[in-house]
Order: structure tokens, then C-alpha cells, then sequence
């Protein structure tokens, strides 16, 4: 018996590392850092993108944007339940630089606010979403986040 | 002795199984499982993306014994997709074993080890989940267990969302080896509660998973 405990752990723990995605068919690796090179018109592969939707119209985001905060609308790989919503609103909403956080599932985007004098880049959004377990495809600010883009 | 078992966790089920054993980290999460062939309740911590360390209580009814003890959780791998999920995650446990009714007096130290392994989407769900136990003078266990989901829409954040799902599990050291167990899970927040019935066994299935 104890040979097969140790061959059925041998057998599933041999797949490192952790977490990897096949974002559109293209499998990326581990290492690949999407960070904001989705936020324009091409996915950096020459195609061009899907229409990104724009900052969800929350009441709590519509007043944390009216009180000057700095929108961000992140595509988020692997969302497909409220878990994974519950993961990335806590992960963001204990956080006292974002003013508020939703997770859209029809979009599967992550949205925030951020406070105005918020410096959280990129790169610490994609790393907080990582502990969150799940992993960034693109990341938008400003206007377009505000208004969304592609056609 | 059963009696004390039995208490414990059908107070606690009234508070509801097999979704995303890793949470995010330093998230909790409780979980109760109650099926044809056993009743436990599990607590963990997230401690990384890729573990979470917990207690655990289970009341095997089947081969009358509870086990109580420490059980870990790995992340093996997970792959995105834009519109999917897929995780593999090695399990390991170890604590002690107890005989209860006509097993009482036998004792001792028991571990398992298995693997569970999901595919989702907004609308299907694939699992697979396996383990093996040493409980030693109590004897051994294995079990697997594939499931089938579908769901009838898609909820979008904060809906109730529904599933459909069917499960056959196989149990070789069973008077029935191989049950069918429909069910149905609801999904809503931070819960997730699944009631169905073995239509093997005549047992009920009620799961519940609350994070926090």
C-alpha cells in the first residue's frame, strides 16, 4: 500500500511549474510577462484583438471615479466561478491604495479604482492576481479603461 | 462513540465540496462532504498559491472508523485558458484512525495520498479525483471518482449559479463497487452547496463549501 501512495504522488507531482495558461491557442510559458503589451489593438503576435470592454459601472466604482480615483480594467485568465471573483475581491479589497474592486464573470475582467495617490503598477496588479491564483492577460488604464477599446 | 462523531458533524453540515481545495492566500475555507461511503469535515489555510494545510475529520460509515488529522493540498499545475480552467492537485493526509461500533478497539496511525483534477468552464465541468488510505490495523481503502457538469446558464458575478452533475465513483472493497450519484450544486458568493442522492446505495450526498 505504501508503494502506491508513493507512485500516485509521484505521478501528480511531477508537473511543475504550478500555474501556466494557453491564452488564444499560444501557449506562453511560465515565465512570460503579458503585463500591459495587450493594452493596445494587438496582442503582440501580429492579430488583432477582441473588443475590450470597458470599467464595470459598479456604484461602488462610479463613486470612488467621481472622487478622482484611477480606473484600471485587467483581462483575467482562468476566471470561470465566483471563487475565483471572491479570490481577487479580497486579495485587492483589503488593499488601502484600491478604492474599489469587482470582478466581472461575463467579461472576465478585474476591475479597480484606485485611489489617486495609488502608485500600484502594473507588474504589482499582475503579482497580486498571481496570489490570488490566477494569472493577467492584459492590463488597461485611463481613457481606456474608461472607455474600452478594439473593434 | 459514533454518536459523539455523528453530532459534531451534522451540527456543523447545517452551516455545506470538491471546488478549488487551494484558495487564495490567506484565504480559509470550510468544507463539509457527505457521501455514500463516508461524512467529513475539513477546515484549511491557504498558505500559497499552491497549498493549503488543514484539519480534517472523517467518519468513514462504511468501514467504521473516523480518522482525524492533517491534510495537505498542493497546486500540481494549472492551466488558463480565456474562457477555462484546469487544475491538478496532489493530496496528501495523516493523523490517526479509530474504530467505531463492531471496530472498536482497533487503532492507529493512517495517511492517504490522492489526486484531484478538474476542467470548468461557465457551462462544463469535468473532475476526477482518487485516493488511497493506509489505516493500518483498520485496513486500506482506495477510491476514485470522475464527475460530469453542465450548466444550464451562465450567472454572472454574485448570481445564483446552477449546476447539473452526475458522479460515479468506484469503490473496489465495497458490496456495491461502482455508484451513480446525481446531484445538483448551487453556487452563489463565497457558498457552494450540492445535494444529491446514490442511486446505488440509497445515500444522500450533501456538500457544502463556504471561503472566507
Amino acid at each position: 500500500m505504501l508503494t502506491t501512495l508513493a507512485l500516485t504522488l509521484a505521478l501528480t507531482t511531477v508537473s511543475v511549474p504550478a500555474q501556466d495558461h494557453d491564452h488564444e491557442g499560444h501557449d506562453h510559458g511560465q515565465s512570460h510577462d503579458h503585463g500591459s503589451e495587450h493594452a493596445g489593438h494587438h496582442d503582440g503576435h501580429g492579430e488583432k484583438t477582441k473588443k475590450h470592454p470597458p470599467i464595470a459601472k459598479t456604484e461602488a466604482i462610479e463613486k470612488a471615479l467621481k472622487a478622482g480615483g484611477k480606473p484600471v480594467v485587467a483581462d483575467v485568465l482562468g476566471v470561470v466561478c465566483d471563487f475565483c471573483a471572491k479570490a481577487m475581491n479580497k486579495t485587492f479589497g483589503r488593499r488601502d491604495d484600491v478604492s474599489a474592486v469587482y470582478v466581472d464573470l461575463d467579461t472576465k475582467t478585474l476591475n479597480l479604482v484606485l485611489k489617486p495617490e495609488s502608485k500600484l503598477s502594473d507588474p504589482e496588479i499582475e503579482k497580486l492576481v498571481k496570489k490570488a491564483g490566477y494569472r493577467i492577460a492584459s492590463i488597461r488604464r485611463g481613457e481606456e479603461a474608461l472607455q474600452g477599446s478594439g473593434a | 462513540m459514533r454518536v459523539i462523531v455523528a453530532s459534531i458533524l451534522l451540527s456543523l453540515a447545517a452551516t455545506a465540496a470538491n471546488a478549488r481545495p487551494v484558495s487564495y492566500q490567506g484565504g480559509w475555507t470550510l468544507i463539509e462532504e457527505t457521501d455514500r461511503q463516508s461524512t467529513s469535515l475539513w477546515t484549511h489555510y491557504t498558505v500559497d498559491p499552491a497549498l493549503s494545510l488543514g484539519l480534517r475529520i472523517e467518519w468513514d460509515r462504511q468501514m467504521d472508523f473516523v480518522f482525524a488529522g492533517g491534510q495537505a493540498t498542493f497546486l500540481g499545475k494549472r492551466w488558463f485558458g480565456e474562457n477555462y480552467q484546469a487544475n491538478i492537485y496532489p493530496v496528501l493526509g495523516l493523523g490517526h484512525a479509530e474504530g467505531i461500533d463492531d471496530r472498536e478497539g482497533l487503532s492507529g496511525l493512517a495517511g492517504f495520498a490522492g489526486v484531484l483534477a478538474d476542467w470548468e468552464t461557465r457551462r462544463l465541468f469535468v473532475s476526477y479525483r482518487n485516493r488511497v488510505l493506509d489505516a493500518g490495523e483498520l485496513g486500506d481503502q482506495f477510491m476514485q471518482a470522475a464527475r460530469v457538469g453542465w450548466a444550464p446558464y451562465e450567472g454572472d458575478t454574485g448570481d445564483l449559479h446552477t449546476w447539473l452533475m452526475i458522479e460515479v465513483d468506484h469503490r473496489p472493497q465495497n458490496d456495491e463497487p461502482v455508484g451513480i450519484t446525481p446531484l445538483v450544486r448551487f453556487f452563489k458568493g463565497a457558498a457552494l452547496f450540492e445535494a444529491g442522492w446514490s442511486i446505488t446505495d440509497d445515500q444522500p450526498l450533501i456538500n457544502f463549501t463556504y471561503r472566507f
